[in-house]
Parts: C-alpha cells; sequence; structure tokens
C-alpha cells in the first residue's frame, strides 16, 4: 500500500534564482527546507550553485565530506550516495560541489544526468539552491523546476539583474522550442539589447518571428503564457519595498507579457545576520521572529498555489 | 499579448471593465506611482521617454474612465473595437452621473469620439424616471430606513452606487436602512448623511432627515430608560 501512494505522490521541483549574489537565495531555500520538512513534508535540499556552494553553512553543517562533485566526476554512480541527513527529520541534502574549476562548469552529459537523477529520486519537493549570474546551467535548472522562485531585493542592482535573468531565461525557452535555425539566430540577436532590428520587448520579437513563420510565433506566444516566475521580495524594510512586488507583477505583465506570481516578501530583521554568524538557521534559532513568519506564509502560498493580493495589504 | 501601446484604458489602469469610480481612482494612484520616472521596480526596463510615455497614456486613461460621461463615450468606441462586450444600455439612473470636465478630458484627438457615439437616449429616460419617482416619494407619510431602501431600489440603485455619489461607506448606508441606531455616529452626522442621500433618492432632504431622525430619537430615548 505504501509503496502505492510513493508512486502516486507528486513529487515537486522548486528552483531558487534570481540573477544577483548575495540576495539571500540560500538563506531562504533552506528555511523553506526546513519549514517544508517541519509539515512532514519530505525534502531534499540540492545545492546547484556549482562553485560557489554554500547552503550547508546556512543550515549548520560542517564541509561534507559528499558532494554533488563526487557524482558529477562519477566518484560515485547512485545520486543517491551523495545526500546527507540533517538533524532535522525528514530533511536531507546534496551538498554542492567543494572542487576549484571543474565542477563550475559541468558539460552537458553531466548535466543531464543530474537532472535525469533528480527526478529518480524519493522526494515530496526538491528544492535547488541556483547560483548568480545568467550562465545556462543555471537557466536549464530554473527552466527544468517545476516552479521557478525569483529572490529581489528592493534595490535597483538586484531588480536589473532579476529582469536580466527573467529575459535570459525566457529567451532560452525559446529556442528550446524553435527547430529553425534563422529563429535561434533571430533570438540570439534579440538578447542584446542594442540590436539593430528594432527588437526591444519579446513583443517585437514574437511579432518579428511571426512574419518569418506564423506557427512559430504562435508557439512561443503559448510559451509566454505557460512562464510563470514567482518572486520573492527579500529585506523588506518599509511598506513601500513590499510594493515594488506589485510593481514588478505589473511592470512584468506590460513588458515581458508574462504573468509573475507574487508569493511574498521576507522582512529585514537583524535576527537573520545573528542567526548566520552562529551558523543556525533561522527558523530553528529564531521560529517566530518576523522573517520566519513570512517564510512560513511564503511556503502557505506555494503550497496552495495563492499568492499575495493587493487587498492583503491595507 | 499586447504591446504596451495598444492596452485600452482599463487594461493600463489593470481594472475591470465594471470597476467603480472609486476603483478606478485607487488603481490609478497605485499603477501612476509604479511608472513614475524613478520608480525602482522599473529600474532597467524602461528608457525615461517610454516611461514618459506611458505616464501620460495612464493620466489620459485616469481622466476618461473618471468621469462617467467621458467614460461611456470611452466605451461605445471600445465596442465598435469589439474590446467589450455588447451590453444592454443601462438606465441612466442606475450610475451616478457626474459632470463631465471637458478640459480635463485630453485623450489624443484622435481617439477623441465625436458627439454622436453618446446614446442618445440617455437624458430622455433620466427624466422619466425623475418624474416616476417624485411623486412616489411625496405619497410617503414617513421616511423610515425600509422606506429608503425601498426609495433605493426602485431608482436600481444599489448601496455600491450610492456610496459612490455620496462618499459614505456602504456599512453606514447598511445601518441607516435598516435602523441599526446603535452602530450609527452621533446624531449631527446622521442628519448630514441623511441630507446627502436624500439628494441621491431626488427626495426633500429636510423632510427626509426630520422623520427619521424622529424616529431615531425614539428609539434612543426609549433605549436610555
Amino acid at each position: 500500500m505504501i509503496e502505492i501512494q510513493d508512486a502516486l505522490r507528486k513529487k515537486e521541483i522548486w528552483a531558487i534564482g534570481g540573477g544577483k549574489g548575495g540576495i539571500g537565495k540560500s538563506l531562504i531555500t533552506g528555511n523553506i527546507g526546513i519549514t517544508l520538512a517541519r509539515m512532514k513534508k519530505k525534502v531534499l535540499l540540492v545545492d546547484a550553485d556549482l562553485g560557489g556552494a554554500n547552503l550547508h553553512t546556512t543550515l549548520g553543517i560542517g564541509v561534507p565530506e559528499m558532494t554533488l562533485s563526487d557524482f558529477l566526476n562519477r566518484r560515485v554512480e547512485n545520486i543517491q550516495d551523495v545526500i546527507i541527513k540533517t538533524s532535522i527529520p525528514n530533511l536531507s541534502l546534496v551538498s554542492g560541489a567543494q572542487d576549484f574549476l571543474d565542477a563550475a562548469n559541468p558539460n552537458f552529459a553531466q548535466k543531464t544526468r543530474l537532472l535525469r537523477h533528480l527526478e529518480t529520486l524519493d522526494a515530496d519537493y526538491i528544492l535547488l539552491d541556483l547560483g548568480a549570474g545568467t550562465s545556462f546551467n543555471i537557466l536549464d535548472f530554473f527552466l527544468f523546476s517545476d516552479h521557478g522562485i525569483l529572490v529581489v531585493l528592493p534595490e535597483p542592482t538586484a531588480i536589473e539583474n532579476a529582469y536580466r535573468f527573467i529575459k535570459s531565461a525566457f529567451y532560452r525557452r525559446f529556442k528550446k522550442v524553435v527547430a529553425n535555425q534563422n529563429i535561434k539566430d533571430l533570438i540570439d540577436a534579440a538578447m542584446d539589447q542594442k540590436n539593430n532590428m528594432g527588437i526591444r520587448t519579446p513583443y517585437d520579437l514574437i511579432e518579428r518571428v511571426k512574419s518569418m513563420e506564423r506557427e512559430v510565433g504562435e508557439i512561443l506566444e503559448l510559451e509566454v503564457l505557460k512562464f510563470k516566475p514567482k518572486l520573492i521580495v527579500n529585506q523588506v524594510r518599509t511598506k513601500n519595498d513590499i510594493q515594488i512586488g506589485f510593481s514588478m507583477k505589473s511592470a512584468c505583465h506590460k513588458y515581458f507579457g508574462i504573468n509573475v506570481e507574487y508569493l511574498g516578501y521576507v522582512e529585514y530583521d537583524d535576527c537573520v545576520w545573528q542567526s548566520i554568524r552562529s551558523k543556525r538557521p533561522l527558523a530553528i534559532e529564531y521560529p517566530y521572529s518576523r522573517p520566519s513568519r513570512c517564510i512560513e506564509r511564503i511556503v502557505h502560498n506555494l503550497l496552495r498555489k495563492e499568492q499575495l493580493t493587493l487587498s492583503m495589504l491595507y | 499579448m499586447k504591446k504596451i501601446e495598444d492596452l485600452n484604458y482599463y487594461e493600463l489602469l489593470e481594472v475591470s471593465t465594471t470597476a467603480s469610480s472609486q476603483e478606478i481612482h485607487k488603481a490609478y494612484e497605485r499603477i501612476r506611482r509604479v511608472y513614475e520616472p524613478n520608480s525602482v521596480a522599473l529600474y532597467s526596463l524602461f528608457t525615461p521617454e517610454e516611461t514618459d510615455a506611458i505616464q501620460q497614456r495612464i493620466e489620459d486613461a485616469y481622466r476618461t474612465l473618471v468621469y462617467e460621461d467621458n467614460r461611456r463615450r470611452y466605451d461605445a468606441l471600445l465596442r465598435e473595437r469589439n474590446e467589450l462586450p455588447e451590453l444592454p444600455p443601462l438606465p441612466a439612473q442606475q450610475r451616478y452621473q457626474s459632470p463631465a470636465y471637458p478640459p480635463a478630458y485630453a485623450a489624443p484627438a484622435v481617439n477623441r469620439p465625436s458627439e454622436r457615439t453618446e446614446p442618445l437616449q440617455n437624458a430622455a429616460p433620466s427624466q422619466q424616471m425623475q418624474e416616476a419617482v417624485a411623486p412616489m416619494s411625496q405619497l410617503i407619510s414617513e421616511f423610515t430606513g425600509p422606506t429608503i431602501k425601498l426609495l433605493r431600489e426602485q431608482k436600481g440603485l444599489t448601496l455600491r452606487n450610492v456610496a459612490d455619489t455620496t462618499k459614505l461607506g456602504t456599512r453606514y448606508l447598511e445601518f441607516l436602512e435598516n435602523e441599526v441606531f446603535a452602530k450609527l455616529p452621533a446624531r449631527a452626522y446622521i442628519r448630514g448623511f441623511l441630507m446627502l442621500y436624500a439628494k441621491v433618492l431626488g427626495c426633500d432632504p429636510m423632510r427626509m432627515s426630520n422623520d427619521y431622525l424622529k424616529r431615531y430619537d425614539l428609539a434612543i430615548n426609549s433605549l436610555k430608560k
């Protein structure tokens, strides 16, 4: 009976990214994981930040013996062998690579092997902690997941990177569904903001593709509708900061034509850096702090497939 | 998927086509802040010229939708373009008509609908309805909460409509109609509320407020005893 339930159980993969470094991706991933584990869900955290792994530190675990690089370099055959049990029930971790050069840039075969193995793992939720930047590896993990979650700070730098991330992910997805090489080249060219074809927004691009091949343009339009990244605003200090999430949602809808879901925000609080200094997870050290509460709310929204609405604010 | 320049005014302000003027005002306040020149949420997405253009359109949208007359003309225009479902024309009294301010209507000349798009039958029914209702209110011997409610329903007005016009909260209007005296504010305020409400209903404000307050005093005094 249990086996049937296991088979029926729908596994979900969530990827947490955001473009900029130091915006709290690992912290949020770790604490979402702990919150889920507390709700008796089987959670696996995967540190997919190749080359800059520190998810284990936010969980208060020292440098692990087995890491993702052992799997990538085939020192172990099965990804099961690199899973580490944490002190929190239901929560396990695949720690990120600790090697210097190779692991940060896995080749295509290594990446597909990793993704294939991830799909076979037994867990309710697999959380991928992505690295900074918009490299193809990061984008592919983001697009591979069931829910792509973007973390952003209420600061121009982080917002700029978030938009660049959305745009890159978006165009990468376009390129995957298109077979025609000419259109692929067009998408590449459109990535350059200063292109001389007058393509500024995804809308322009789709119009251009439609003029080349109508059906492909329509497929891309469908892709736009399917692409629904989720948004978390971290380090919120004022009400206006919370508002930024709604503003970005509006801007994304008008500029990219995509529906971003505003999952929630995490309030700024000194207890966050204190918990990092003491190398103990926020959700365990300060479970009743405002940031912990915010993360709980985000998890609830994720599980119920809901998002923040304006009326909740006032 | 639509280009930002092609969004209609409702889509631009992110309101439904049936939004009340209050909702439109709120949405405008919000959207205006999103697209202000130094808005951090737009950083790197739009050029300053683009933000200017969007802002101008938001202003146009607001001035068009918030005034009932302008909005009706705009709706007619949208219907011509099949962007709005065809509606049976509402009786004029169902929506409160705020006066249109021609100078504030700043839609681009191309979009400005000509006068003839305005439904012609609008003026007539409103007068008819007024005549039909006016004798009714004179027949009433005493204005009580339920009679006020009845009068309102006869006019085809919802609480929301009255609230939009009088700027009174729907809760207070409900308390007035249901005579929940305990939850109403001080007597002087109730008088003011009733005067406003009477004007919407087209009744004599003095008569309505005096009648109602007589009942109010009776009820309050009996409570004190």
